[in-house]
């Protein structure tokens, strides 16, 4: 038998928890995992042995905060010490967008996990049982592997188009589009621009082939305001909602609220760190830090996974007790000018001022000498005010100098990666 | 095509499939039969890159899709990598080869030159050559010879809006078009298990059943890779 709505017995308990019943409940997990893991993962024990941390004794968030964090390289590295004996038999890749890819494995009773945060996601962007979905490729990430199962227990469709996530594709997804009339749909944020990019001028506006379609579920790009107001209008559906995760354990949905997305504090324990590794306060960015609850599948205690990331303070007015993120970059998104970290996400809010440059691609051009304290930005299309745009750059987000390069006819695929080194463009005159 | 039923809907250039409750595993065991007859032994580590609307892809677990008891990895005992096929996750697939042992790697015909040049990168020497079986993936049109690139152990031709999977069996070096599955009329073959437009063959010599002994009510096809002359 299929996954059916009777099959899912909702365990929405967690997210009526108080804040600290969560820290309580999520304690006693971590402890859980990092005991699992000191006992049956070689990388894990040599790790903490050395740095002198006992699963054991693991009684706070406080003491979980004293394991040292990892990072993709120790993973890469570690070989087959990192093996899990239940890792699982179906194994996905990181996109490798920062250094080496690394193969993630998903587990039964893991996958279990991941399909109640993912229908209650679903749930919260206005998913309702009887309608159709058009998925993103279930072989694309381990969290998109749940999207066809949570969509089938809710109630549902499935719809796929032919193809994978890259630009090339955006015609089948429109003929899908056109063929199945899904409601509800899941897809990249690039993809998405690329498709509105690529009907720009066409006889038959996106807009068309997206009658009946009341939500539409975004993962691999922060949103900004403006920007999901220009996807909401280009293509007249009713919302846009912000979904995140990582390969390594994160997972978040946005409710209608759109503060920013929640955490699935179920599955994932997330933790924002200063360069000291030092907790940030909610509304300050660090690095995002990830532990995985769970003990099946790739385990996953304190990996360091380079994301830019702030908490949201204060609670959502939905009521919902999970606590809301936003990972506003990753290091392919961002560049260092001088000693301050400017994201993609950074310089389109600056840029999405002007209307008239809101769903224009932007690019960052690393610079070869990031002290020299220059930011340089690539614009898609013809000229605006460069002057006022330079101005507002440097006022808002504290550098020295900006630089825009506008790019006229030339098109850059959207991609997730959103920092191009300058040796790698040609960049017309400005 | 009805679909009333259905519950798994994937457009396809050519034609659409559509799957109710307990097709998924019908097609789970044909493809995982498809394995076997090209050689790929209980327990094997198989790493597929294709689309995600590729059966061959979502046909691998039961992680993959809702209502599939048994994809091909608890089938087979096995293991399953998810290698999406787009240009820049080919590109990885070699660092990620070089990170576990896999048994097969099936990988789609349109792809696989460019795998082969990120192979023939000099830090991917020794991994291009580990014993790994490599099975391409063709469609309706013979697949095509290239001696630049390594032979592959074998071929499994897809034809996907028909839902066609016919591997190259390891005793005759033809293509078996399943007994109970397809129906061959002529040269045009239909899907006897799921709603889907027939298909014609491709040119080769075709064998009734009782060609081979690994399928012995099979039809049979046998192919020339293209540009080899014949």
């Amino acid at each position: 038998m299929r996954d059916t709505t009777s099959s899912c017995a909702p365990n929405e308990a967690v997210e009526t928890l108080s804040a600290a019943q969560l820290t309580a409940w999520q304690t006693a997990r971590l402890r859980e995992v990092a005991s699992y893991a000191y006992r049956e993962v070689p990388f894990y024990r040599q790790l903490w042995d050395k740095a002198g941390v006992d699963p054991g004794l693991l009684r706070s968030i406080e003491d979980f905060a004293r394991f040292p964090t990892i990072s993709k390289q120790d993973l890469v590295q570690a070989g087959d010490s990192w093996t899990n004996p239940h890792q699982g038999s179906v194994a996905f890749s990181t996109r490798g967008t920062s250094g080496a890819p690394l193969l993630v494995w998903l587990s039964r009773e893991e996958e279990e996990a991941y399909i109640q945060p993912t229908m209650r996601g679903f749930r919260w962007a206005g998913f309702r049982p009887g309608m159709t979905a058009l998925l993103m490729s279930p072989v694309w990430h381990r969290l998109a592997a749940c999207e066809a199962h949570a969509i089938a227990r809710l109630g549902g469709r499935c719809a796929f188009f032919w193809g994978s996530m890259g630009s090339e594709y955006t015609e089948s997804f429109l003929h899908t589009l056109a063929s199945e009339r899904p409601e509800f749909i899941t897809t990249t944020a690039p993809f998405l621009l690329s498709l509105i990019r690529r009907s720009t001028g066409a006889s038959i506006r996106p807009h068309e082939f997206f009658t009946g379609v009341r939500s539409v579920v975004v993962v691999g790009l922060p949103l900004t305001p403006r920007m999901r107001e220009f996807i909401r209008d280009r293509l007249q559906v009713d919302d846009v909602f912000e979904r995140g995760g990582t390969q390594e354990g994160a997972a978040t949905d946005e409710c209608r609220e759109h503060t920013a997305p929640h955490v699935h504090e179920d599955v994932c324990h997330l933790e924002v760190l200063d360069d000291a590794g030092v907790q940030v306060a909610p509304g300050f960015r660090g690095r995002l830090i990830v532990t995985k609850l769970s003990t099946a599948g790739s385990i996953f205690v304190r990996y360091d996974t380079g994301d830019v990331a702030a908490f949201a303070p204060g609670q959502c007015p939905c009521g919902c007790g999970f606590r809301r993120l936003k990972i506003y970059g990753r290091p392919e998104t961002s560049v260092r000018v001088g000693d301050r970290l400017i994201t993609a996400y950074d310089v389109r809010m600056c840029i999405e001022e002007d209307p008239a440059l809101v769903g224009r691609n932007v690019l960052l051009i690393r610079d070869a000498n990031p002290r020299a304290g220059l930011l340089t930005v690539a614009v898609e299309g013809d000229a605006r005010d460069a002057g006022e745009l330079q101005a507002r750059l440097c006022e808002q987000l504290r550098v020295p100098t900006a630089h825009i390069v506008w790019l006229g006819d030339l098109r850059v695929n959207w991609g997730f990666r959103q920092v191009l080194d300058s040796r790698e463009l040609r960049l017309p005159s400005s | 095509m009805p679909t009333e039923n259905a519950y798994l809907l994937f457009d396809l250039p050519g034609g659409r499939l559509a799957f109710a409750e307990g097709d998924l595993d019908t097609w789970a065991e044909h493809l995982t039969w498809c394995y076997r007859m090209m050689g790929i032994a209980d327990g094997a580590t198989i790493a597929v890159q294709d689309f995600g609307s590729s059966p061959i892809s979502f046909l691998g677990s039961s992680l993959l899709m809702p209502g599939l008891q048994r994809g091909v990895a608890e089938r087979i005992d096995g293991r399953f990598i998810c290698l999406d096929a787009s240009a820049e996750r080919v590109t990885l697939t070699p660092a990620l080869l070089s990170q576990l042992s896999v048994d097969a790697l099936v990988i789609r015909e349109d792809v696989i030159e460019l795998l082969s040049a990120e192979l023939r990168k000099r830090e991917f020497v020794a991994l291009a050559k580990r014993p790994m079986k490599t099975i391409v993936v063709f469609g309706d049109e013979p697949p095509s010879f290239n001696p630049a690139r390594p032979a592959p152990w074998h071929h499994l031709m897809h034809v996907e809006s028909t839902l066609l999977l016919a591997p190259q069996c390891v005793k005759c070096d033809c293509f078996h078009f399943r007994q109970g599955f397809y129906e061959i009329d002529g040269r045009t073959i239909r899907n006897l298990r799921l709603t889907a437009p027939p298909c014609d063959l491709p040119r080769g010599e075709l064998f009734p059943p009782s060609h081979c002994a690994a399928g012995i009510g099979d039809w049979c096809i046998g192919l020339s890779p293209r540009g080899r002359g014949n």
